[in-house]
């Protein structure tokens, strides 16, 4: 199943006003390493402006890989980026959660750091897992603690935000200790590490550099920066699409040229700004319809696509969040994701919400399905079933048909939400959510993850000092 | 035309968001001899005034109050280098700016709209601002309030480095401190030791009167 947003001319002109804007505004940045490399590879420089040329642009592009691996940590998880299976990602960098208990919003803490990364780790239906932030650790070294607790929460892939490359090292250090050596770590990449430039089309100092270490390190970029329309990016929509997807592509060739073949996704965040208060919203429907014009221009360029899409406005899991979150996910998946981030997030992807992630994951669930490629052939139409019925004036529930659709998974079957008669539920008459919440309890109170083992242990006790020596 | 009459057009071109008209108008109200002074108080600020109005009773919105505020400005730089003796009343005085290695200015800079819009006098450091010139700064503009933004989670921790840093150079208290920024809450205020915290811009202006009352 697939859904265009832009009709194949319409698609042509985003791209080309994004090639315009390449060409005539280009970006910034402050990172002389950044500078050189777009310099050296034909870019001009223009009143402190670096502008692309079409030469720069096409090889850029023409190295991009279509596909590649995203790993856990053991066998069990192994994504193909670039299929369109629309992974899902939890959200990244809360600084405060919903307390699963209270059901008040406090500050995120190392705790909730390990429980959501658990819980996220026994919900089938979330693929990888990016922390939130925790208050409660030394900010100096928030990064290499971050990425020590969810690779000991969890064995699916990570998704590790870098604002520069200022913890890189011990980030690196930690998933090369997990992975057994870097060059496992390079064949079997255990995480994705995006940075986010600043719209409109400012890459700083921070982004750039992070986005060369990265891509040196051989791990897996992400590109997101985040404009807001009417505020750090047009108000037109495909404005915002055509500049969003330019800055993005600034960050893919830059990447290209430093190390041709890198394995990346054009990481969107289309957002836009509440016109009365000032607050960035990640709500619908403009950011389910932005993300699939920019899915689509990822498939355009054969590009895996990591949108945000599990998110809304909603300040707690109810039924304006469950909307929220199923039309921009499924906007998104419709427009060909690959990997489709904020799982857990409430308030504009502001606060992490232990009882909002099960929720997602039923919606990961119900948006993966729709998504499933099918056939069509004359078992699946059954047009001899339907006569052999007819002609014995029978039903369908005793066929053989129908039992081996079934077994085969026609139904898809909710792991969240029940549809048993009414009088079974006024028995309980519990809400969506107030399931949630009881599963994300039954879940956390039984689920250990696969443990890392001593060895590796031992080795994160001493990247983690080594960080607090070298940054605190 | 009466001087009324060219008054009342500069209110309209600012709420309009007509830098030209205003522009034009307040350029014609000088050469018709109308105190500079005058201009400004029953033109350029009752016009601002009027767009406050109009935002607060949800008829405008962010976008029509910014350019109102730029309509004023065009006025006002007209008016500026006549008013040699004369001082404009603010209502206060405020520093303001996004922590080092935070390259984000959006929040920040409606929020110095707004505060601009309800008569504050605003001094801009803009992004990426150490701490030390924050204090810098302070000494020399002598602010009654000092803003600081913030919008990634892992820069927040700059806002407390700042205030300590106040508490150090002994201007805590004497000059109050306001905190911004999408990650922030009123906690997180409460636990760096600032004085007032907004979740908004319309807010944000409410906390700097209180804090100055």
């Amino acid at each position: 199943m697939r859904f265009d947003y832009y009709s194949e001319e319409q698609l042509l002109k985003v791209h080309e006003a994004s090639l315009d804007l390449l060409k005539k505004v280009g970006i910034s940045t402050s990172s002389e390493r950044f500078r050189a490399l777009l310099l050296d590879n034909g870019c001009i420089e223009k009143s402190k402006r670096i502008l692309f040329t079409q030469d720069v642009i096409d090889k850029g592009l023409k190295t991009v890989p279509a596909v590649f691996k995203l790993c856990g940590r053991n066998d069990l998880h192994q994504l193909e980026i670039g299929q369109k299976k629309a992974y899902c990602q939890t959200l990244v960098g809360a600084p405060s959660v919903i307390d699963l208990e209270s059901g008040e919003r406090r500050d995120a803490l190392v705790k909730d750091l390990e429980d959501t990364t658990r819980l996220a780790d026994a919900l089938d239906n979330i693929d990888i897992i990016s922390p939130l932030f925790p208050r409660d650790v030394p900010q100096e070294i928030i990064l290499t603690i971050e990425t020590a607790t969810c690779l000991r929460s969890t064995s699916k892939p990570l998704s590790i935000c870098v604002e520069s490359s200022r913890e890189l090292k011990f980030i690196k250090e930690l998933l090369i200790a997990t992975a057994g050596s870097e060059q496992a770590l390079r064949e079997k990449p255990i995480a994705t590490l995006p940075v986010s430039p600043v719209s409109p089309l400012e890459y700083g100092f921070g982004p750039a550099e992070a986005l060369l270490d990265i891509v040196e390190a051989g791990l897996p970029l992400g590109i997101e920066p985040c404009p807001q329309m009417g505020a750090t990016g047009p108000m037109s929509m495909n404005g915002l699409v055509a500049m969003h997807n330019a800055e993005i592509l600034a960050g893919v060739i830059a990447a290209q040229l430093y190390k041709p073949g890198c394995p990346l996704t054009m990481s969107s965040r289309a957002t836009f700004m509440d016109m009365r208060t000032g607050l960035a919203l990640w709500a619908m429907p403009e950011m389910g319809l932005m993300s699939a014009g920019l899915n689509q221009l990822g498939r355009y360029y054969n590009i895996p696509v990591a949108p945000g899409g599990y998110c809304g406005s909603s300040k707690i899991a109810d039924a304006q969040s469950g909307y929220e979150h199923l039309y921009n996910a499924l906007m998104e998946a419709l427009a060909g994701s690959d990997i489709i981030g904020s799982a857990g997030s409430l308030d504009n992807a502001l606060v992490e919400c232990y009882t909002m992630l099960v929720m997602d994951d039923e919606i990961s669930s119900v948006v993966k399905r729709t998504i499933r490629e099918f056939d069509v052939n004359d078992d699946n139409l059954a047009v001899n079933v339907i006569a052999e019925i007819i002609e014995k004036n029978d039903n369908f529930l005793g066929h053989k048909h129908t039992r081996k659709y079934m077994r085969s998974g026609e139904l898809w079957i909710p792991p969240l939400s029940k549809r048993q008669t009414f009088e079974q539920w006024a028995a309980q008459g519990q809400k969506i959510e107030d399931m949630a919440k009881d599963k994300a309890k039954n879940l956390l109170a039984v689920h250990q993850p696969a443990p890392l083992g001593e060895e590796v242990e031992k080795e994160f006790t001493t990247i983690i000092a080594a960080a607090k020596k070298a940054l605190m | 035309m009466t001087n009324e009459e060219i008054l009342n057009t500069i209110i309209e071109g600012v709420k309009e968001g007509d830098e030209d008209k205003v522009f034009e108008w307040t350029n014609k109200a000088i050469a018709t001899g109308i105190e500079p002074l005058v201009v400004i108080n029953d033109g350029l600020t009752k016009g601002i005034q009027a767009v406050g109005t109009l935002f607060g009773n949800g008829t405008y919105f962010l976008p029509d109050l910014l350019l109102g505020a730029k309509a004023m400005d065009a006025g006002i730089k007209v008016i500026e280098p006549l008013m040699v003796d004369q001082k404009r009343d603010y209502v206060g005085r405020v520093l303001m700016g996004t922590v080092e290695g935070d390259l984000h200015e959006i929040g920040k800079n409606i929020v110095i709209m707004m505060l601009k819009t309800a008569g504050f006098e605003v001094l801009d450091l803009g992004v990426d601002v150490p701490a030390k010139k924050f204090i810098e700064k302070a000494r020399e503009f002598k602010p009654d309030i000092i803003g600081i933004s913030a919008l990634l989670t892992t820069t927040v921790g700059r806002q407390k480095e700042i205030i300590e840093l106040l508490e150090e150079e002994g201007l805590k208290g004497k000059v109050k401190v306001m905190i911004g920024g999408a990650p922030i809450n009123q906690n997180w205020a409460n636990t760096i030791g600032a004085d007032g915290y907004a979740e908004d811009a319309s807010v944000a202006v409410d906390v700097a009167k209180r804090l100055l009352a």
